[in-house]
């Protein structure tokens, strides 16, 4: 007995086939899915990035509600350029990145090699190291903030142990080098787990035949490191480059908590010369400027590493 | 498998794409304007907001209650705000630029009636015939722009030098005189940790400390002349306490008003500046008793020196209802309920005539509060005074971090204030 086997056979009974076969019923029944996120993505991020595109090309302070949100051309943007305070906060933001993102990649890096070895305890240790990502930025800055601080903290207390002359520092606010020191411990502290996860999770689809292979071809343990581990870790290593970058160049919440830009504005970053642009200032046209090539700075190092890891010809 | 036959997947579709753009286009519209202004005696309902937590907010809900019940025609909504000043005046300004009547009364701390009465977003007054002259002079000019009157005192904070008197016999008379009693008494004294604790750290309080200080020097804090011999040595008299008097340690950079209380109270410091809420929580050993709070003592050329702070009262410019919220902050300024939440919050009155001998009897350190209220300096009454606030900020924390000398600080920073103070965008 033969049967003819057809797309109606499959359907229940009574309902009709979509037009244009499955594929694209499944197509369609893809987008009608992601529909409401993408609209209420659009909502939240696209709105405002057009809305601050739209603000720096006109005149918006809202204490002086009264006069016409007139169009400036570029008279918001020029006024960012030339500005000493932006231009120093631009250089100290990318300073800040340069300086964070190697010291996070490379202590994450070992951290993460170190944890694909087998040893007692490996499981608990890999997830108790997440504890510091999971705690909000706002909190670990405040937590590390007292624990610097020269009366109630435990590092001077340590210190003073070592040499009883810096049983009394102030870190921060007090010296810019210091201050910078802390910023680096609280943020490195929450981030190096995060980019060590990440790493973690491309050395283990590394197979070990590699290693073998490169083994028997009489490589080092660093010849091995160099030329298989590092490689083969190029996609890992693109997502926590781009995540630690973007991160650091939009760094904001430990200024704020720690030292709110001090001493004086040797650690003002560019998202926190935005901020008071928009909440003191209530400037939306220079503040909507800043904004917006500080967006244009994110896509540039997102694009500029997809381009520069690139792996396929 | 299919989950929805073709015209209901493109049904929903369609359904989510009006729902989304609907609820944004809701979104999208703010509340209408004002309408018809509502007379005093009609029924209706008015919202108050403030910041006020704990026993303060306790104390305001006090005064609304007994003022509800005297009448009974007007009933307030509180509308509890964030204590945090800056996130406070965020969720003021959200309100203000969507153009919302509400809150109809609102607190104001002392800097921002000139911001707001420039952005149109605060009742001019002058139409209710306020009568601004019981009030302490320092606190109504605060509240007036352009020579209109636009928010009312509620409460006056003067900042003033704390001192234990047990350490301290007589009373400094002069800056000098407070740096060499602070290391007499750091010598005689091994508990104490600091001659003299002070606000430091880069917040709107640092400047407040430096306003304490500023006219025992001569020194006015003017935006249009920063750089001034008398602004230079107050800063510079701050400086050296820390670097060269070593009366006060660098931790300060660290600290706000809560910090240097504790310091106080705890007995680690000889001299503090603060504000007097200090007094209603020096109630042990060893500040128990031993509390002096005066002017910052006047140097030659001076005048003592004391800093404005408080809160106003003051009405949304788009509110219907200005003549109930007019009646409640008649009522919240009046004397007796002005000496009601002194007793109780320790909150300063405004009203000069509410310093009575029952008030001193309940807390005697009210006597000094008025004396430092009759010297407090106001900060600049300047619309784009939070963006001066800024630079002097910078200014200040370059100076306590040693980063830059004081007439450095000050040169450097004048111009910028100068422009920032000025500053008004051409139409």
């Amino acid at each position: 007995m033969t049967t003819n086997v057809s797309a109606r056979r499959i359907l229940p009974r009574g309902a009709r086939p979509a037009a244009g076969g499955r594929a694209a019923a499944d197509r369609r029944l893809g987008y009608a899915l992601v529909a409401p996120a993408v609209i209420l993505l659009l909502a939240i991020t696209a709105y405002p990035i057009i809305a601050n595109l739209w603000n720096s090309f006109h005149f918006d302070n809202l204490s002086y509600g009264d006069l016409p949100h007139k169009f400036v051309g570029a008279q918001n943007y020029t006024k960012m350029f030339t500005s000493t305070q932006w231009i120093a906060a631009l250089e100290r933001t990318l300073a800040f990145t340069v300086v964070t993102i190697t010291l996070d990649i490379v202590a994450a890096l070992g951290l993460a090699v170190m944890l694909n070895r087998k040893f007692v305890g490996r499981g608990l240790v890999r997830a108790s190291i997440l504890v510091p990502w999971a705690v909000p930025t706002v909190v670990s800055a405040l937590l590390w903030k007292t624990m610097f601080d020269p009366r109630a903290g435990f590092v001077d207390y340590f210190l003073g142990a070592v040499h009883p002359a810096w049983s009394n520092l102030t870190w921060l606010n007090a010296s810019v080098w210091r201050s910078w020191a802390v910023i680096f411990v609280a943020d490195s502290w929450k981030n190096i787990p995060f980019v060590a996860i990440i790493l973690l999770a491309g050395l283990q689809v590394i197979p070990n035949e590699v290693y073998e292979a490169a083994r028997i071809d009489g490589a080092t343990g660093w010849q091995a490191f160099r030329r298989v581990t590092l490689p083969l870790l190029k996609p890992a290593l693109v997502v926590a480059l781009i995540f630690r970058t973007l991160q650091a160049l939009l760094v904001f919440d430990v200024i704020y908590i720690m030292t709110g830009g001090g001493p004086g504005t040797s650690t003002e970053t560019l998202s926190f010369f935005n901020f008071y642009t928009f909440i003191d200032s209530t400037d939306f046209g220079y503040g909507g400027a800043i904004s917006v090539v500080l967006v244009v700075m994110a896509l540039i190092v997102a694009g500029g590493y997809v381009r520069f890891f690139r792996t396929e010809p | 498998m299919h989950v929805w036959p073709g015209n209901g997947r493109r049904q929903a579709l369609a359904a989510t794409t009006v729902f989304a753009t609907a609820a944004l286009g809701l979104a999208a519209c703010g509340s209408s304007g004002s309408s018809a202004p509502v007379a005093a005696s009609a029924k209706q309902t008015i919202v108050f907001a403030e910041s006020g937590l704990g026993t303060e907010g306790q104390q305001t809900q006090t005064a609304i209650n007994a003022f509800q019940k005297a009448n009974p025609n007007i009933k307030v909504k509180i509308d509890v705000l964030s204590s945090d000043s800056t996130t406070y005046l965020s969720q003021l300004e959200n309100s203000f630029t969507a153009g919302s009547p509400t809150p109809d009364v609102f607190e104001s701390d002392v800097t921002y009636p000139a911001k707001f009465a420039q952005a149109g977003w605060v009742l001019n007054l002058t139409k209710l015939h306020p009568d601004l002259s019981q009030f302490f002079p320092t606190e109504v000019a605060a509240g007036t722009f352009n020579g209109a009157p636009y928010a009312v005192p509620w409460f006056d904070n003067p900042e003033g030098l704390y001192y234990r008197t047990d350490l301290i016999k007589t009373p400094p008379t002069s800056p000098a005189q407070v740096v060499s009693d602070a290391q007499k008494a750091m010598k005689t004294d091994p508990s104490l940790k600091e001659g003299l604790a002070f606000e430091g750290a880069k917040y709107e309080g640092a400047i407040t400390a430096f306003l304490t200080v500023d006219s025992a020097f001569g020194g006015k804090l003017d935006p249009q002349n920063v750089h001034t011999p008398g602004n230079t040595a107050a800063l510079t008299w701050l400086h050296d306490a820390i670097y060269k008097n070593k009366i006060a340690p660098t931790a300060v950079t660290g600290w706000q008003e809560g910090q240097v209380e504790q310091e106080y109270v705890s007995g680690h410091a000889a001299f503090s500046i603060n504000y007097p809420f200090v007094e209603s929580l020096a109630t042990s050993a060893p500040v128990k008793g031993n509390t002096g709070y005066i002017p910052f003592p006047a140097g030659p050329g001076g005048t003592p020196g004391s800093a404005l702070g408080g809160e106003m009262l003051a009405i949304n410019a788009k509110t219907a209802h200005s003549a109930a919220a007019w009646k409640l902050i008649q009522y919240l300024t009046s004397s007796q309920v002005e000496v009601a939440r002194a007793e109780v919050t320790g909150d300063p009155p405004s009203l000069p005539s509410a310093y009575t001998s029952a008030l001193y009897a309940k807390a005697p350190y009210f006597q000094n509060v008025k004396t430092l209220n009759t010297y407090s300096q106001p900060r600049p009454v300047n619309p784009n005074y939070l963006t001066v606030s800024n630079d002097l900020q910078v200014m200040l924390s370059e100076v306590f971090a040693n980063t830059k000398s004081p007439a450095a600080a000050i040169s450097s920073e004048a111009a910028q204030i100068k422009s920032d103070a000025s500053a008004t965008p051409s139409s």
